[in-house]
């Protein structure tokens, strides 16, 4: 009805090209046997952070292990990876970002401590202890790891929340809310479960 | 709308000028160009126009890159608007950034700036309160600054005409110290909110007051504002990014077309006004220096009235730049006030809690305004220590909640069905008068320009021992209000903001009936200089409590008509 004159976020545009042309090296790099994984790709659409594909890839596993896949998407199906290296690139202040570098750095060594493996090996409930572990946590020494946890558990509610999928498909958003009413009884209200 | 591309004095000249195309600008050239006046208007930034120019308006939250939020960098190389509430991911194009209009802070200002075609119309908070003989009379009555050279009677049918055409919903609420208006119906309070007035009744009579305020929306009535082109508000609460109904009122959606379908408006955007040109022989201004935006160039253009309304403080700039040799400090500045009594609305201050009755209920949908306390203290006469008083926004809200505390499917499921209610809550700002000093003052450096060759502003204003004494009454009054209708948990804040964050800046260029201590007459035209005019915050005696901009839109068709007949002479 409206219609939308410039595209607010040429950024996100870039960043999707870049990323897709990322995709496309490190998918042909898979296909070649004697390649040199030890040479990780680092991902430069994140200037802020040293993130690698394969730590891309660990990180939605740990978003996964987050929202999981269920009856409605989880959190790699929406790409919410993608959606928190966004916000901690552009908007988490320096020490934070470090903080985050570092715990994802970490993250596999201190998998390998707590639950015997690398994260990628484990299965999803041994996953899931991992994590518990870590935001269970309360001393000095897990302190990175649980700063980058914390932050990428918001992240990735708020991306999952917050992703067309859900906003459209699972509980549409609209941009008219409808008059006020304040003084709804809350017993009235009819509300389906949604099943994950 | 006509193309600039002229060379010729005569092809520059127009019947006014209007300086400045935001709120109290275009309702200047909407009132002279519906008197079939030749109008130019000078807008310093770009064009917007309403529908086509509000790129943000329709996105939904999915596709805003950070979800709203503006970035670490943003943040970084913007550190004054980056604390404005306003500027986010959806509205930030709106804002003007701190590198690109320095100026010199001698104490902390934060000043909020919209440079384009519409202004800040397009941002402001939309709360439309009218201001009453008890602020008129304030400064005479309690003895600071100037008698205020016109009361509310003068005022009154300007307020009426400016409320019908803008679209004001409220409710008739027979208040002295808030006048009623030509209201559309208003929105309503919720059960806490209502509860809470009652509270007031019972614990104070008819002392104090807790009303939804008055908004400029069009709450009802639509088809009075079909001529405009605007529709009924849909309660979408994004208004920042411009809105698509017109449901609000901004210069883009409601004067500035009209202005222009009248044939009569020429819109000159881009184009940064130097300084007005006065002309010794015929003793009065005779045009407008700007100096192109882009190109950089010098132009000038002429005018029998000009009307400066650049927002307060770049309206002080500009007569302070137009010197000459009859004005050697700035025009009309005879008594070297201009620049001085600057004044703001003090919102350093807020009062939280939380209220454990009204379990049964929440609310659905939006509604784009909330409740107001009328000013209540020192109204009949002087009652604390400190001097005149405060209004203050109230609301309650409740919402569900997820609990995030786990994680996999528990959290996932929790998330979709977000259903815990918290206690309601209720919260409340003030919204304090200021009182206008000579020490609060804006001044051109001496040294420093700006891009465009212009002085940079030396910005000093502050706040004083009156506004503390405030801010601690305002937190104690509220307390005792909450406590006394059983809100748990109060909390009060301040949070030490500077001044310039209530995007209330007002004077420098005040009204009074002494041209030896004022600037403008009653008519809003400079003493010394006549046929300019200034009806924006600069213009402005006293702050009172009120959102002042409703009281600049009626000066400014008030002053537009006292133009218009003046010409006809």
């Amino acid at each position: 009805m409206f219609p939308i004159h410039f595209n607010p976020n040429d950024q996100t545009m870039k960043r999707r090209d870049a990323l897709r042309s990322l995709a496309l090296i490190t998918g042909g790099l898979v296909l070649v046997p004697a390649c040199d994984f030890s040479k990780d790709d680092i991902l430069s659409a994140y200037k802020n952070l040293n993130v690698t594909t394969s730590q891309q890839k660990l990180l939605a596993q740990i978003a996964d292990t987050i929202i999981p896949a269920g009856y409605i998407k989880g959190a790699s199906d929406l790409a919410v990876q993608d959606f928190i290296l966004v916000m901690v690139n552009d908007c988490v202040d320096s020490e934070g970002q470090k903080s985050f570098s570092d715990g994802l750095s970490a993250f596999d060594a201190f998998s390998k401590k707590s639950g015997g493996k690398v994260f990628d090996k484990l299965e999803v409930p041994q996953r899931e202890q991992v994590l518990k572990t870590v935001l269970a946590s309360e001393g000095e020494e897990d302190k990175t790891i649980r700063a980058f946890l914390n932050t990428t558990k918001r992240f990735t509610i708020q991306g999952f929340m917050m992703s067309e999928y859900i906003m459209t498909n699972v509980k549409p958003y609209s941009l008219i809310p409808g008059d006020y009413n304040g003084e709804v009884l809350i017993a009235d209200l009819k509300s389906e479960k949604i099943n994950g | 709308m006509a193309n600039l591309n002229i060379d010729a004095a005569k092809e520059r000249t127009f019947e006014a000028i209007v300086i400045g195309s935001g709120i109290s600008g275009s309702w200047a050239a909407k009132e002279l160009c519906d008197k079939g006046v030749k109008t130019l208007v000078i807008e310093r930034g770009r064009d917007v126009k309403h529908l086509k120019d509000y790129p943000t308006t329709n996105l939904l939250p999915f596709e805003f890159e950070h979800r709203g939020q503006i970035t670490q960098q943003e943040q970084k190389e913007n550190p004054i608007v980056s604390k404005c509430y306003n500027f986010r991911e959806d509205s930030k194009h709106f804002f003007v950034k701190d590198k690109e209009h320095p100026y010199i802070q001698e104490k902390p200002f934060d000043w909020i700036r919209g440079y384009q075609v519409g202004g800040k119309s397009l941002l402001w908070a939309r709360q439309v309160q009218r201001i009453s003989d008890f602020d008129f009379e304030g400064p005479a009555r309690d003895g600071f600054a100037v008698d205020w050279p016109i009361r509310y009677k003068d005022l009154a049918p300007w307020y009426s005409h400016v409320e019908k055409f803008a679209g004001v919903s409220g409710n008739k609420d027979g208040l002295a110290s808030l006048p009623d208006g030509e209201f559309l119906p208003a929105y309503k309070l919720n059960v806490v909110e209502k509860y809470f007035q009652d509270q007031l009744k019972k614990n104070y009579g008819n002392d104090r007051h807790m009303i939804v305020a008055r908004c400029a929306h069009i709450s009802g009535n639509a088809e009075n504002f079909k001529d405009q082109g605007r529709a009924q508000c849909q309660n979408r609460n994004l208004c920042q990014r411009g809105c698509p109904f017109g449901g609000y009122f901004s210069a883009n959606s409601s004067t500035l077309p009209w202005a222009e379908r009248t044939g009569n408006m020429t819109m000159r955007t881009d184009a940064v006004v130097h300084s007005i040109i006065y002309d010794e022989k015929k003793g009065k201004a005779t045009g407008v220096r700007i100096v192109d935006a882009v190109t950089k160039e010098t132009e000038e253009y002429y005018a029998d009235v000009i009307f400066l309304n650049a927002a307060a403080i770049n309206t002080n700039l500009i007569l302070l730049n137009s010197t000459s040799s009859r004005f050697p400090n700035g025009l009309g500045n005879d008594n070297g006030l201009l620049g001085k009594f600057v004044a703001f609305h003090n919102y350093r201050a807020g009062v939280s809690a939380e209220h454990e009755g009204h379990q049964e209920y929440t609310t659905s949908g939006d509604r784009p305004t909330s409740g107001y306390f009328p000013r209540f203290r020192n109204v009949e006469k002087q009652e604390t220590n400190f001097l005149r008083g405060y209004a203050a926004g109230f609301s309650a809200y409740r919402g569900s909640y997820a609990d995030q505390s786990g994680i996999g499917m528990e959290l996932k499921e929790n998330l979709l069905n977000a259903n815990n209610y918290g206690p309601w809550r209720v919260g409340s700002h003030m919204m304090g008068e200021t009182i206008p000093k000579e020490t609060n003052y804006v001044a051109l450096d001496p040294n420093e320009k700006d891009a465009w060759g212009i002085p940079q502003l030396r910005i000093n204003i502050a706040y004083d021992d009156n506004d503390e004494k405030m801010i601690k009454d305002y937190q104690e009054q509220m307390t005792e209000m909450f406590e006394k209708a059983g809100f748990i948990n109060i909390k009060t804040r301040d949070d030490n903001r500077a001044p310039g964050l209530d995007i209330h800046e007002m004077g420098g260029v005040r009204m009074g009936h002494d041209p030896k201590t004022s600037l403008l007459n009653k008519h809003n035209q400079l003493h010394a200089c006549t046929n300019v005019y200034v009806t924006d915050g600069a213009c402005m005696t006293s702050t009172a409590t009120q959102n002042p901009s409703l009281t600049y839109m009626a000066l400014a068709a008030r002053a537009a008509d006292h133009a218009v007949k003046e010409m006809k002479k």
